[in-house]
């Protein structure tokens, strides 16, 4: 197949060589300015998520999923158009991690190292996570190599061992599987580089059977092959996804920053990026790991054992590069309802007559009233859920341990 | 009356007609057993005998109106400062005048010191320390706590970050002897009912007792009332707030009770904590949000507590292994939180807590009610009334925002800003000047040298 056979590493193709030293250049400034975005160096809220952002692979996924144009979409679209005119223009001239994986199969070859022969596993992932997208779920789009680029600056965010490092873990990893089998990863698995095959070689075909230029009859086969491939690989994708959604209806629904998407569809356009999790001023998103079920690991979800979510802030929604959190304004803030607290009366100090008024003095919205109860001759906590937008103040609040009396449910 | 006369004439008429009356009624008619001043040689002798009390300016009916009449009072005392309340503030604020170089006399409305410390049986002391462990409550307030310590069965509990709590018999002792070594000059049983006031100005205050209606004059006065009465009575602008009014008790015996026999039955609610006494514990109770400047509330506050703390008792005693516990007693004096709260030159607020503001005119450090959060600064202009002059708030009335009222009203808390207007008042009085006009720097000054912590 053509485009297969062009779909290699961007090291494997023969360009001039005056022209690779001006590539590597190039790739090395977008290298430069991925890390500069990603250490928020630059005094711009949403620069983190512009590196994760450029994946047309995401944007296009995301689209589908959401039905709903992300803030952050036109950046992966423009890419998008690129790539279908210049055939992995994103792999050869811009991607940050393909610099890095390059330079790790540079030196697997050096060591004699040769690629893994095999089937290639990157359209698949793609037209599952398509499929998948068509009915609310990408469902391999944490994969996305930008977003595993992000997730290594998460680092330090990321909470308790043992998932302490995984971004790091996971990039050396991809680091190390390009040292033993050069060019693994970009040529076989990467799905953001299948995405741009397969878009250049809709763009091919479709150009070759119009002007009938070649064979025709060779390239209508080969559309014939991968149209049947894509329907069967979109269509086990949207059951795959299918299936996810009716298992994940009976999940434990965890805690989600604001702004997030529906669930069912949260838990795959969110890429794992990490994005939120660094930008969170009290850091109060977390990692799951495993609290909401398997098809939630690694998502953000909210602890407020220690903080809670600022009435004014909207720092992650900023951040969010795949628009799993949809950007919010700071007047939206007191209109979002993360979840409602519950208070368990057993260890609520008040049911013991405490001088406790923590959980009513710390709320920023004036949702917690202490009523007196005639029958039990003590006060009760009362929340107004009118008022109440789950920020968790209450719970951050609350003085109680190791349980906290008043606790952010889900709603 | 006259309709044509206003109500200030008739009670100028009425003042008059009644002081010359009451001028010397005090007449006594010979004895027959003893003289009076002699004594009897019984257990009882007579002071004067034959005695009607002086009825200058009672209060009358006009108009089927009750007026009370101006009259004369008879001046108690003349002093520097003068603090009305003998709770937590008002004892370290006469002390720390004192201890600045002022006369100061205390007036207190009940038999003892300590207010609801000892008289509300409000034994935990919660307040003095923030997030981290560290004590922010220091100086007199700590002095106290140091000599109740000294004491056997004063104080469980004095350990770095934790909360102690006190007996209130030796908060009562503990109090007696500060103040009498600082040299306080005291009256008891003497209820504040009205600011003297010239213009904008208080001079001193009314006290009502046994012995009648009497004057304190004085050249700064303290409020340390916790319900803000002398400021609120000078005309200052207050804030009318409801809040919990409970009724604690003590419950005792709790050392007989059958573990064994216990074990098998769920625990008895309202167990309350340990005191310093074995076996006896403080229960607290935090009842419903009412008027406490209402007397009918206050009374039926009262009633339907002392009910129900009798029965639940009864209740108690039900429980398996818990057939020996009895109530030792009710609290002398209601638990009524917060009341009146003034409008200061500053307010104390919660954002200021959050943001760790840290004020020129700090004059004290509060600190949190469970170690949950960091200190907040306590400006000097929250003790000082917005418009009237020479009084200055201290304890649970001083200017707070409503969710910082409950840090405001803890017993440390009551302790630093005591200590701050005491030293304030001193520092006016020395420097003949208003409380307003102060110079916060010298406050600051003997504050640290009286060993208080200001961040």
């Amino acid at each position: 197949m053509n485009a297969r056979e062009k779909g290699r590493s961007a090291v494997d193709t023969p360009a001039p060589k005056g022209r690779n030293r001006v590539r590597l250049v190039v790739r090395g400034a977008c290298l430069v300015g991925a890390v500069v975005l990603l250490w928020s160096v630059v005094p711009l809220a949403w620069a983190p998520a512009l590196v994760g952002a450029l994946s047309p692979f995401v944007a296009t996924a995301s689209l589908l999923a959401t039905r709903a144009w992300a803030a952050t979409a036109w950046a992966g679209l423009a890419v998008g158009v690129v790539v279908l005119v210049r055939h992995r223009f994103f792999c050869r001239w811009m991607c940050p991690m393909g610099l890095c994986l390059d330079g790790a199969s540079r030196l697997g070859r050096r060591l004699g190292r040769r690629s893994l022969p095999g089937p290639r596993v990157g359209p698949w992932i793609v037209l599952l996570t398509l499929g998948g997208a068509c009915l609310g779920y990408p469902l391999l789009l944490w994969l996305d190599p930008l977003a595993l680029l992000t997730g290594v600056f998460a680092l330090g965010a990321d909470g308790p061992v043992p998932f302490v490092s995984l971004g790091v873990i996971l990039f050396l990893c991809l680091a190390l599987s390009s040292l033993l089998w050069p060019n693994l990863w970009c040529a076989r698995i990467c799905p953001l580089g299948a995405f741009q095959d397969l878009l250049s070689f809709w763009r091919r075909f479709l150009g070759s059977v119009r002007r009938r230029r070649g064979n025709a009859a060779d390239a209508w086969q080969n559309g014939q092959t991968l149209s049947r491939r894509s329907a069967l690989g979109i269509a086990t994708g949207a059951v795959v996804a299918r299936i996810a959604g009716l298992a994940r209806a009976k999940a434990p629904r965890p805690l989600r920053p604001p702004g997030a998407l529906d669930e069912s569809k949260f838990v795959g356009v969110c890429t794992r990026c990490g994005n939120c999790l660094r930008s969170c001023p009290s850091g109060i998103i977390r990692r799951d790991t495993g609290q909401g079920g398997a098809i939630s690991l690694w998502t953000p979800v909210l602890s407020f054992q220690d903080d809670y979510c600022r009435e004014d802030c909207t720092q992650c929604t900023q951040v969010c590069p795949s628009g799993a959190l949809t950007r919010l304004l700071p007047e939206d803030k007191p209109r979002m309802r993360l979840g409602l607290p519950r208070v368990d009366m057993n260890i609520c100090l008040l049911a013991d007559d405490r001088e406790c008024s923590a959980c009513a003095r710390w709320c920023p919205y004036d949702a917690i009233r202490y009523v007196f109860s005639e029958a039990e001759y003590t006060l009760v906590p009362q929340i107004d859920p009118n008022k109440c937008t789950g920020c968790g103040a209450c719970e951050a609040a609350c003085p109680t341990t190791p349980k906290k009396a008043i606790v952010v449910a889900p709603v | 009356m006259s309709e044509r006369m206003n109500r200030r004439d008739c009670l100028r008429m009425l003042g008059l007609s009644s002081l010359t009356a009451g001028l010397g009624t005090v007449r006594s008619r010979p004895c027959h057993a003893q003289s009076a001043g002699e004594s009897s040689g019984f257990q009882s002798s007579i002071i004067a005998s034959g005695t009607t009390q002086a009825r200058g300016g009672n209060a009358t009916l006009i108009d089927g109106k009750v007026i009370q009449p101006r009259r004369e009072l008879p001046v108690l005392d003349e002093t520097d400062v003068l603090v009305v309340g003998g709770g937590p503030a008002g004892v370290v604020a006469a002390i720390a005048a004192k201890r600045a170089g002022a006369n100061v006399t205390l007036v207190e409305r009940y038999g003892h010191f300590g207010g609801l410390w000892t008289g509300g049986l409000v034994l935990l002391v919660i307040g003095h320390i923030v997030k981290g462990g560290k004590q922010v409550c220091q100086g007199i307030g700590e002095e106290i706590m140091r000599r109740l310590d000294k004491l056997e069965g004063g104080i469980i509990n004095r350990r770095p970050g934790v909360n102690p709590t006190a007996d209130a018999e030796a908060v009562k002792y503990v109090m007696v002897e500060m103040i009498e070594e600082a040299g306080v000059k005291v009256f008891l049983h003497c209820w504040g009912v009205d600011a003297i006031v010239t213009g904008n100005t208080v001079r001193g205050v009314v006290f009502e007792s046994k012995s009648g209606r009497q004057a304190v004059l004085a050249r700064t006065v303290v409020d340390a009332t916790g319900d803000g009465d002398i400021f609120a009575a000078a005309g200052a602008e207050f804030e009318h707030r409801s809040h919990n009014v409970g009724l604690v008790s003590r419950i005792g015996k709790l050392d007989r009770v059958d573990r064994d026999t216990a074990a098998g039955a769920p625990k008895p609610k309202r167990l309350g904590s340990p005191t310093p006494v074995s076996g006896v514990n403080w229960v607290n109770m935090r009842g419903p949000e009412v008027d406490g400047l209402d007397v009918a509330t206050l009374t039926r506050m009262e009633m339907n507590h002392r009910k129900f703390i009798w029965n639940h008792m009864q209740k108690t005693r039900q429980a398996p292994g818990y057939e020996n516990v009895y109530l030792v007693e009710t609290a002398p004096q209601l638990g009524v939180r917060i009341t009146r709260v003034l409008h200061g030159l500053k307010t104390i607020t919660l954002a200021d807590l959050k943001a760790g503001t840290r004020f020129s005119d700090v004059v004290g450090v509060g600190g949190s009610d469970n170690g949950k959060h960091g200190p907040w600064q306590i400006p000097y202009g929250s003790l000082v009334p917005a418009e009237v002059d020479n009084v200055l708030a201290a304890g649970r009335c001083l200017s707070a925002e409503i969710r910082m009222a409950d840090l405001v009203r803890l017993i440390p808390n009551c302790f630093v800003t005591g200590h701050a207007a005491g030293v304030a008042a001193a520092v006016a009085v020395q420097d003949r000047c208003r409380p307003r006009d102060v110079d916060v720097a010298k406050v600051q000054k003997i504050l640290r040298q009286q060993e208080a912590y200001l961040g």
